[in-house]
C-alpha cells in the first residue's frame, strides 16, 4: 500500500457538536463537518434556525452545548492564533465614530503576529511598520471601491458601504479562515459581483477557507463550492431536488 | 420579575399619597418647636436689610498688599481677592478634571463588565466606590491635614473625587456600547489592551468627552466650597469674611460665584452639545443655549 506523502488538514472540524444558548433548547446538531483550505462553503436556511449562532460558536464567541470544535488547529476553548480568523458579523462590528481607515487598520493590526507595543508605537523604528500597515489598509479599501470614503466616519456611510468596510477589514487581515454572516445583503448586483470577486480571489490565491451564512439560497448556490442547509435542527448537504424548505422560500 | 405594570393607576396615586403623608409624619417628628420656623422669615428680612444688602463690591478692588502693578489701570480688578480666588478655583477645577480623567479612564476600563471578568471589574468598582464615598469637602479636609493649606490640597481632593465619580460615569458609558465590535475584535484575536485603545475608547469617545466637560463644571461648583476648609480658591475668602461677620462682602462673593457658575454652565452645555448629539444634526447655537426655546 502506498504511503500518503501529505494530507490536507481541514481548517474547521466539528465532531458531534450541538449548539444553542441553553442546554435544554439546542438549536442545531452537527454530527460531522469539515471545511478545507481553498473551499467556499455556504450555510443557508430560514431565519431563526441557528445559522448565525453556528458561526458565533465556531468563532469561539459562544460555548457549544457539546462536542468538539477545531478551528485552525486549535480545539475550543483554545482560540486560533492571532489574525487567523476573520469574522464579519451580521451587525458588522465596526467602530461607528471612527474613520474607514481606522476600522480597516484594525484588521491589518490583527494580521500582525504580535500586537504593536503601546510605547513602541511612538518610536521611530515602528514608523516604517506603520507606513506598510497603512498602505495595506488603503489597498484593501480601494479593492472595495471605497477610496473616496477613506476618512469618513462609519456612521456617515450607507448600510452597503459599511458592509464593504467590514469586508475590507477582514481582507486586510489576511486570515486563514473568513466567516461572514450575510455580508452581501444591502448590496446591489454590481457591487455583489465586485465584493464576491475580491473575496473569492483572496480565498483561492491564499488557500484560505470561506464560510458564509446566506439566507438567499440562490445566491448561496451561486457563490459556494458546497452548500449546507440547516433545517429542523440538523445540518445537511443541499440536495438539488426542491426540498420542503426550498418550496417554502 | 417586574410586577410594577400590575399596579393600577388609582393604586399608584394612593401609594404616592401614603408616601407623602409618611414623610410629613417623619418631618413632624424631627421638629420640636414649630415656632422657630415661623420666626424664620422675619429673621431673614432683618438679616438681609442689616447685614447682607447692599453687597460690598470692594471685593473687586485691588488688595492693599501686595501692591498691584497691573497696567492699564482699569485692569487692576485682577489684583482683587474676588478675581484671584475665582481664577484659583477655575485652575483647581481644570487641573483636577484633567488629572482625574486621565486616572479614571484605566480604572473604568477595568471596571466595565463587558471587557473583564467579574473579579477584575468588581475590584475596580470597589476602588472607585471608595473614592466616591466621601464628598470632595471631606477629601479636602483630609488633604489639608496631609499637605497643608492651599490649592495643592484642593487639587488632590478634587482629583480623588473626580476619579471616583467620573470613573462610574465612564464605565457605565463603556458598558452601554454595542457588543458586536467587541465580538469582532475578540474573533480577530486583538488583545484586551488593543480592543480598549482602538475599539472601546473611539466608540465611546463622545460620551467620555461630554462627561469630562460635565465634571469640570461640577468641579468648579464644588471648588468654591472646598476653600472653606483651607483648600484654596474663592471659598477661602468667603470663610474669612464669614468669621469677621462681614456678610455684605460674603454676598458679593456669592453673586460673583453665581454669575461665573452660570457662564461656565452655558459654555459646558454648548461644548457638550458637540459630543452628546448625533453629529449630523444641526448644532445648538449660543442663542439657543442662553434663551428658552420659545424665544429662539
Amino acid at each position: 500500500m502506498g504511503k500518503i506523502p501529505w494530507k490536507i488538514e481541514p481548517i474547521i472540524r466539528l465532531n458531534d457538536v450541538t449548539i444553542g444558548y441553553k442546554v435544554e433548547e439546542p438549536l442545531v446538531e452537527i454530527p460531522n463537518l469539515e471545511i478545507f483550505p481553498g473551499e467556499i462553503v455556504a450555510i443557508a436556511g430560514p431565519s431563526g434556525v441557528g445559522k448565525s449562532t453556528l458561526l458565533k460558536t465556531i468563532a469561539g464567541l459562544i460555548r457549544p452545548i457539546s462536542g468538539s470544535i477545531e478551528v485552525c488547529g486549535k480545539f475550543f476553548p483554545d482560540r486560533p492564533n492571532r489574525g487567523e480568523l476573520g469574522y464579519v458579523p451580521q451587525g458588522l462590528g465596526l467602530v461607528r465614530h471612527a474613520s474607514v481607515l481606522h476600522n480597516v487598520m484594525l484588521g491589518v493590526d490583527a494580521g500582525h503576529n504580535t500586537p504593536m507595543p503601546f510605547i513602541g508605537g511612538f518610536l521611530p523604528s515602528s514608523f516604517a511598520k506603520k507606513k506598510t500597515s497603512k498602505k495595506k489598509a488603503i489597498q484593501a479599501i480601494n479593492s472595495m471601491g471605497l477610496e473616496e470614503k477613506i476618512s469618513e466616519p462609519i456612521r456617515r456611510l450607507s448600510g452597503g458601504q459599511q458592509r464593504r468596510v467590514a469586508t475590507a477589514r477582514t481582507l486586510a487581515q489576511c486570515p486563514k479562515l473568513i466567516m461572514a454572516d450575510e455580508f452581501l445583503s444591502e448590496l446591489d448586483e454590481k457591487t455583489i459581483d465586485m465584493v464576491l470577486g475580491e473575496v473569492t480571489k483572496y480565498v483561492r490565491s491564499s488557500n484560505a477557507a470561506l464560510l458564509v451564512v446566506e439566507h438567499d439560497i440562490t445566491r448561496a448556490k451561486m457563490m459556494a463550492d458546497r452548500l449546507l442547509v440547516i433545517d429542523d435542527g440538523r445540518i445537511n448537504p443541499f440536495i438539488k431536488e426542491p426540498t420542503a424548505m426550498e418550496v417554502k422560500i | 420579575m417586574n410586577y410594577l405594570h400590575r399596579i393600577s393607576r388609582p393604586s399608584w396615586l394612593g401609594i404616592c399619597i401614603l408616601i407623602f403623608l409618611f414623610s410629613i409624619i417623619v418631618f413632624n417628628g424631627m421638629i420640636n418647636d414649630w415656632g422657630r420656623a415661623s420666626q424664620g422669615l422675619g429673621n431673614l428680612i432683618t438679616f438681609f436689610n442689616e447685614s447682607l444688602w447692599p453687597p460690598d463690591w470692594s471685593v473687586l478692588e485691588p488688595q492693599v498688599y501686595p501692591v498691584c502693578t497691573v497696567y492699564p489701570n482699569f485692569m487692576d480688578f485682577t489684583c482683587s481677592t474676588a478675581w484671584i480666588g475665582m481664577v484659583e478655583t477655575i485652575k483647581i477645577a481644570f487641573v483636577s478634571t484633567v488629572f482625574g480623567t486621565i486616572l479614571s479612564l484605566p480604572l473604568s476600563l477595568l471596571a466595565a463588565r463587558n471587557l473583564n471578568p467579574s473579579w477584575v471589574s468588581y475590584s475596580s468598582r470597589f476602588l472607585l466606590a471608595g473614592f466616591r464615598s466621601l464628598p470632595s469637602l471631606i477629601w479636602a479636609i483630609f488633604f489639608v491635614i496631609l499637605v497643608g493649606f492651599g490649592p495643592l490640597a484642593g487639587v488632590l481632593a478634587m482629583t480623588v473625587y473626580t476619579v471616583g465619580y467620573l470613573g462610574k460615569l465612564q464605565y457605565e458609558a463603556i458598558e452601554g456600547m454595542a457588543k458586536i465590535p467587541l465580538d469582532a475584535s475578540e474573533a480577530m484575536g486583538l488583545t484586551k489592551f488593543e480592543t480598549a485603545l482602538k475599539v472601546v475608547i473611539p466608540e465611546s469617545a463622545n460620551d467620555l468627552i461630554s462627561q469630562a466637560i460635565f465634571m469640570f463644571e461640577y468641579n468648579f461648583r464644588h471648588g468654591t466650597v472646598i476653600g472653606i476648609v483651607g483648600a484654596g480658591g474663592i471659598g477661602y475668602y468667603i470663610n474669612l469674611y464669614l468669621k469677621f461677620l462681614q456678610y455684605d462682602k460674603v454676598i458679593a462673593y456669592l453673586i460673583i460665584i453665581f454669575v461665573v457658575v452660570l457662564i461656565i454652565d452655558f459654555i459646558s452645555i454648548k461644548a457638550r452639545s458637540y459630543f452628546t448629539e448625533e453629529i449630523d444634526l444641526p448644532r445648538s447655537t449660543w442663542k439657543s443655549v442662553f434663551l428658552p426655546s420659545f424665544l429662539n
